[in-house]
């Protein structure tokens, strides 16, 4: 599988051009620690576009988000437990399980890469999401 | 190697059992949650049947000696160093790392498997422990602490080191598997030969309910409830026994054979509970109660269907999710390594 680098000059203006040319106004990406703006001018075509790009480190105290390892079905608690989950905010130690992906029968854990702050679930419980998708939104606290 | 830091009595390593020495008066053994044992195995990489531990007294607690991919299911509340782990859940483990697992209010019994299975002699085909032949397992008795156990090589997996679960039986199944809503465990069973000879008995013996005594271990669960009894005392010649089998001794309370089940008996038998419904009657916890629930064959071929196609996804899904996990991944340094290297 490959994967596109979204930070690479050459694939920005391509998509850029793609975006004038579809007559789109604007787009945005997300991945893991990163997320791409490109915002073209309609009102002054020809006008360079307008690219931001965020990127979230690991020393940010910015809001963070902890994805999907793996598509599937995300829940916040195990299926075998009858206690419902705790509210956010919730402090986290590094290696925490925050909930699950599953796949069939199997349950892949998402777990907190750092200890901080879980402050809100993104996705629903039950709902599908792709790789890749924010699950978490967290503040990495030392 | 693993190292048994602390154990409460009866607890065992045991497999799927020796079948088919019953005829010379051999008790087959085996797990009493056979199918915790299968999912435990295929978290790990193993075959179905590898050895692994049985437990059923708390707390128990083991220290693995080198780097370790195991597996946890059934009925336990297990911690690493003190961290929760998820049910039915498999990790990968450090050296001098401390697995303790503490009782769970669900179920009664736990199984630890380990990458390369449990490695004790065979005997008769199977690495089960016979406590009353006491043979098999180490030396035929339960594990005591300060036990070493030696494993097998594992076979090279990708499960993901970050550790992976599968959803619970009780849960991906749980509507093939019914519990009534005063909590009461219905297990299907089938009315087995002398079951008419106790008349209007015996069809109490399907609608009252019965509480698993405090005499109950994995040769048998006594049942206490209001005595069924036959019309006519019966007198009967010794029979083959099997896991299941439902017999009604004279005081009138049924005695249900479990995995250590002696291999013959005399008492009149009243029902056979469906295979497909055993791993709950063996993960019943004593002092619950249980209904037995008429079925018929055709409802044991369905069960038993279903509980394979359980396994066949675990076993299929658990391989396609490491390896889609070690594709986007990319190349890594393999992180598993046998005790030989």
């Amino acid at each position: 599988m490959s994967v596109v680098d979204f930070s690479d000059p050459a694939t920005i203006a391509f998509l850029a051009a793609a975006l004038q040319a579809a007559g789109v106004d604007g787009i945005e990406i997300i991945q893991p620690g990163r997320t791409l703006r490109i915002v073209t001018g309609r009102d002054a075509p020809g006008a360079d576009p307008l690219v931001q790009i965020l990127q979230s480190t690991s020393c940010a105290a910015k809001p963070d988000k902890v994805s999907a390892p793996m598509a599937g079905v995300f829940s916040s608690h195990h299926p075998a437990s009858s206690a419902p989950p705790s509210q956010p905010p919730l402090k986290v130690a590094a290696g925490e399980t925050l909930g699950f992906i599953g796949i069939g029968s199997i349950l892949l854990p998402v777990k907190a890469v750092k200890p901080g702050v879980m402050t809100r679930r993104v996705a629903e419980d039950g709902s599908v999401v792709g790789y890749g998708d924010p699950l978490f939104e967290f503040e990495p606290r030392p | 190697m693993i190292e048994i830091v602390d154990t409460g009595p009866l607890n065992t390593i045991q497999d799927l059992g020796r079948p088919g020495y019953r005829d010379i008066g051999v008790t087959a053994s085996g797990a009493m949650d056979p199918l915790a044992l299968k999912i435990a195995n295929l978290l790990v990489g193993n075959d179905q049947g590898a050895a692994a531990i049985e437990v059923q007294t708390f707390p128990f607690r083991l220290r693995l000696r080198e780097t370790t991919v195991f597996a946890v299911t059934g009925g336990a509340n297990a911690k690493i160093d003190g961290v929760v782990l998820p049910p039915w859940w498999t990790q990968t483990c450090d050296a001098g790392q401390v697995l303790e697992l503490l009782p769970s209010p669900l179920a009664a019994r736990a199984y630890v498997a380990f990458a390369g299975g449990v490695d004790v002699p065979i005997v008769m085909g199977s690495r089960s422990t016979s406590l009353r032949g006491a043979f098999g397992g180490i030396e035929g008795r339960a594990l005591q602490k300060g036990d070493t156990l030696l494993l097998g090589e594992p076979i090279a997996t990708v499960l993901p080191a970050d550790g992976l679960g599968v959803v619970p039986p009780a849960s991906a199944l749980a509507e093939f598997f019914p519990v009534a809503a005063d909590n009461t465990l219905l297990i299907r069973a089938l009315p087995a030969g002398e079951h008419d000879l106790f008349g209007a008995d015996g069809e109490r013996f399907w609608s009252q309910s019965w509480k698993i005594s405090s005499q109950s271990d994995r040769t048998g669960y006594r049942l206490s409830g209001e005595p069924v009894r036959p019309t006519a005392p019966v007198e009967m010649r010794s029979y083959g026994i099997v896991p299941g089998v439902v017999q009604v001794p004279p005081g009138g309370e049924p005695i249900v054979q479990m995995s250590d089940a002696n291999t013959a008996g005399g008492y009149p038998k009243i029902a056979g509970v469906l295979d497909a419904d055993l791993w709950r009657l063996g993960q019943a916890r004593i002092g619950s109660r249980l209904r037995f629930v008429r079925s018929s064959h055709a409802e044991a071929r369905t069960l038993d269907k279903v509980i394979a196609a359980y396994v066949e996804d675990v076993r299929n899904t658990a391989q396609m999710v490491g390896r889609a996990l070690e594709t986007m991944a990319g190349p890594k340094p393999a992180v598993r390594k046998g005790k030989n290297q």
